[in-house]
């Protein structure tokens, strides 16, 4: 390198360099399975936050028996369908 | 495979140290330009299955250490302004003891000044007063024309200039 340089390195530092770089390929050529794993870690997460939410959202109480009437009512539901449903039953 | 691992290991034996150089003339600080080689020789494993033996290694290998080396410079810029320091706060830092430094006081203030340079300046200037590279080959390396890398040097050298007169 140019005599102008100012700098130097701690002694051997280069030869330490050399085997420290030349031993990328190994240590990158090995199998990383750690974003798969988070990946599927977060994949399990979601859908049991999403089951969660739902479960909590679409199981409340058991309508009554005034809620299951305004319903029919409101539905436009007929005496004669009640009753076939009822025979059906 | 194992020939490619063959062959980077050969660009490992021929290029570390003048690759070394080319950066530590760049960051300044030993440990910056330790820690930016491993990046660079990552990147270069990375690439080398896609490099096509015909192309200059010499260019290709250089022009991914001044990339990475400009992108360790624009974040430590990025660093220093978020924590509200001056944004020359890298021309101050190597004012800072360094056990690795060498020169007298002028070559101090020369250390100073090219840290107080903008990125792109610095790297010509580093290239061409450090590697003496020619521009023509600063060119292939950095993909700027001649004519800009000559503009971006006079400036750079006026500046450098400017500092050690002020810092007299």
């Amino acid at each position: 390198m140019n005599k102008k340089l100012p700098y130097s390195t701690p002694p051997g530092y280069f030869d330490s360099l050399r085997s420290q770089l030349s031993g990328i390929p190994e240590s990158k050529s090995r199998f990383n399975f750690v974003p798969y794993f988070a990946l599927a870690v977060s994949f399990a997460l979601l859908v049991m936050l999403g089951n969660f939410i739902l479960t909590k959202s679409t199981a409340s109480q058991p309508a009554s028996d005034q809620e299951i009437i305004e319903y029919l009512i409101d539905s436009g539901t007929t005496l004669a369908q009640l009753e076939s449903a009822v025979n059906n039953y | 495979m194992q020939e490619t691992e063959k062959y980077f290991k050969e660009l490992v034996q021929k290029y570390s140290e003048p690759l070394y150089w080319h950066v530590r003339t760049m960051v300044g600080s030993h440990e910056d330009a330790d820690d930016l080689l491993q990046e660079i020789f990552v990147k270069v494993w990375k690439a080398l299955p896609g490099f096509r033996g015909d192309a200059d290694v010499f260019t290709w290998l250089w022009r991914i250490a001044t990339n990475e080396t400009l992108s360790h410079l624009r974040k430590a810029r990025v660093r220093a302004a978020l924590s509200f320091s001056r944004l020359d706060a890298e021309a101050e830092r190597v004012s800072d003891p360094d056990p690795y430094f060498d020169g007298n006081a002028a070559m101090l203030s020369l250390r100073k000044a090219i840290a107080a340079l903008p990125d792109k300046q610095r790297m010509v200037f580093t290239m061409r007063y450090y590697e003496d590279l020619s521009y023509e080959r600063i060119s292939e390396i950095t993909g700027t024309s001649v004519g800009a890398l000559k503009a971006s040097y006079h400036i750079a050298y006026e500046k450098v200039k400017q500092f050690l007169l002020d810092s007299d």
